[in-house]
C-alpha cells in the first residue's frame, strides 16, 4: 500500500533505489493508481507551465528600476549653474536642487544652528553636525549626530558618513572644514530607527562606492586621522 | 574582461523568477508586482547578510514569502474572500504574450488564492519554482514530513478546483 506522501515523492522525483522501484511497481500492476499518476503528471506539468509563460514576458520597468536605484546624488555646484536662479536666495536655489525637500524641513530648524551652510555654491557642514564630524569617532554612543564610514576618497581627502535626524549623508574634508557630498532622506517610516552604516541607504552606499578609493579606515586608523586633524 | 557579476547583476537576472514566485503568492498581477518589489528593496537593504556562492535565488524566495506572510496577515485573510474571479487578470505586461497560457494561468492563480497559506507557499515553492522538499523544508523551517503532507493536500486541492483540461 502506497500512501499519498510516497506516491506524490515519486511523482516529484524525489524517490530513489529501492524506495522508487516499489512505488513504480505499485503503480505498475495497479490500473487506477496509474491513471492517478498519469493526472497529477499531467497537473504538475500544467502548473508550472502555466506560470512559465511569466518568464517570457518582458519585467515592468518599475522592478528593473528597483534593483538600481538612481542615486538621488546632488551636486550643489553643478545643479546651481545648470539652473540658474539668481533672484532667489541661495538657500531656495539649493533647495530646488535637492530631490529630497523634506530633509530641509529638518536639517535648517532655523537660523542659528543650522547643521549645513552655503559657501560659493558649495554646502558645509556647521553647528552640530560640523562639530560630530570633527570631533565624534564611530565609536561614540549615538547622539544626535552617529557617524559612521571614515575612508580617505581618490584626492586622499578624509570622507565620513553621517546620519543626522531623519536624513543621511557624505562630507568630505575641504581645507578646514567639511564639505557635504551628498545628503538623502531616510526611507519613509524608518526616520525614528535610521541606523548609519552606509550599506543601509543605497543611495549614500552608491555615492560611498563611487568615492571612496582604498578601504574604509578601522577605529585606530580613525582615531589617528582624527588626531591628525583629518589631514 | 570577464568582471564577476555583481549582486545587482545577479538580481536582475532573477527578474523573471522571482515575478514568477510572487504571482504564486499574490493574489493577482499587481499585487503580485509589489510584492516582487518589495522583495528587491529588502534584498538590497540586506545584501551584506546574503552569503556568496549560497543560492541567491533560494534567499530572494524566503526573503518574498516572509513579505507575503506578513502582509497576509496585516489584512487579516480579507483578500482570499474577496472578489477572487478577478484574480490574475493584470497579469503579465504584454497582452501578445502567450495568451493561451495566461488564460489558464488566471483560472490557477484564482485557484490558488483560495488555498489556505501554508498550503498556497509549498505548492508555490515545490511545483512552481522547482525547489526539492528538503530545501522548501528548510526555507520555511519546517520538517520535511509536514511539508510534503501539505504539498498532498494542496495539490489535490488545486487539482479539484481548476479540474483536468
Amino acid at each position: 500500500m502506497i500512501d499519498d506522501e510516497t506516491f506524490f515523492a515519486w511523482i516529484d522525483g524525489e524517490l530513489s533505489g529501492p524506495e522508487a522501484a516499489r512505488v513504480e511497481a505499485a503503480v505498475a500492476a495497479d490500473t487506477a493508481l496509474a491513471e492517478r499518476a498519469r493526472q497529477h503528471r499531467a497537473f504538475r506539468q500544467r502548473l508550472s507551465g502555466a506560470f512559465d509563460a511569466l518568464l517570457e514576458v518582458p519585467v515592468p520597468e518599475r522592478l528593473t528600476a528597483a534593483v538600481r536605484p538612481p542615486a538621488e546624488v546632488v551636486d550643489f555646484a553643478s545643479a546651481r549653474r545648470a539652473r540658474s536662479l539668481p533672484s532667489l536666495p541661495q538657500w531656495a536655489a539649493m533647495a530646488a536642487t535637492l530631490a529630497v525637500g523634506v530633509m530641509l524641513g529638518t536639517m535648517v530648524p532655523d537660523r542659528g544652528a543650522a547643521p549645513v551652510e552655503a559657501h560659493g555654491g558649495k554646502l558645509y557642514a556647521a553647528a552640530s553636525l560640523g562639530h560630530a564630524l570633527e570631533t565624534q569617532l564611530a565609536s561614540a554612543p549615538a547622539g544626535d549626530v552617529r557617524i559612521g564610514l571614515t575612508f580617505r576618497d581618490q584626492s586622499g581627502a578624509v570622507c565620513r558618513t553621517f546620519t543626522q535626524s531623519a536624513a543621511a549623508g557624505l562630507a568630505c574634508r575641504d581645507q578646514d572644514r567639511w564639505q557635504v557630498r551628498g545628503l538623502f532622506a531616510a526611507p519613509e517610516g524608518q526616520a525614528s530607527d535610521y541606523r548609519m552604516a552606509a550599506g543601509i541607504d543605497p543611495n549614500l552606499a552608491a555615492l560611498v562606492d563611487s568615492t571612496m578609493a582604498g578601504e574604509p579606515l578601522d577605529a585606530a586608523e580613525e582615531k589617528a586621522a582624527k588626531d591628525k586633524g583629518w589631514r | 574582461m570577464n568582471r564577476p557579476l555583481s549582486f545587482e547583476d545577479e538580481l536582475t537576472t532573477l527578474l523573471p523568477r522571482l515575478r514568477r514566485f510572487a504571482h504564486a503568492l499574490a493574489r493577482d498581477g499587481s499585487d503580485a508586482d509589489d510584492l516582487a518589489q518589495a522583495t528587491i528593496e529588502r534584498a538590497l537593504r540586506s545584501k551584506a547578510q546574503w552569503q556568496p556562492g549560497t543560492s541567491l535565488h533560494g534567499w530572494c524566495c524566503r526573503i518574498m514569502r516572509n513579505l507575503w506572510i506578513d502582509t497576509a496577515r496585516s489584512r487579516g485573510r480579507r483578500a482570499a474572500y474577496e472578489a477572487p474571479e478577478e484574480a490574475g487578470e493584470q497579469v503579465g505586461s504584454d497582452p501578445r504574450a502567450a495568451i493561451e497560457a495566461s488564460v489558464d494561468l488566471k483560472r490557477i492563480m484564482a485557484a490558488m488564492s483560495r488555498l489556505p497559506d501554508e498550503q498556497r507557499e509549498v505548492v508555490a515553492l515545490i511545483l512552481i519554482e522547482g525547489f526539492g522538499y528538503r530545501e522548501a523544508a528548510e526555507m520555511l523551517d519546517l520538517p520535511i514530513g509536514t511539508v510534503s503532507s501539505r504539498l498532498v493536500r494542496g495539490r489535490n486541492a488545486l487539482l479539484a478546483m481548476v479540474g483536468e483540461q
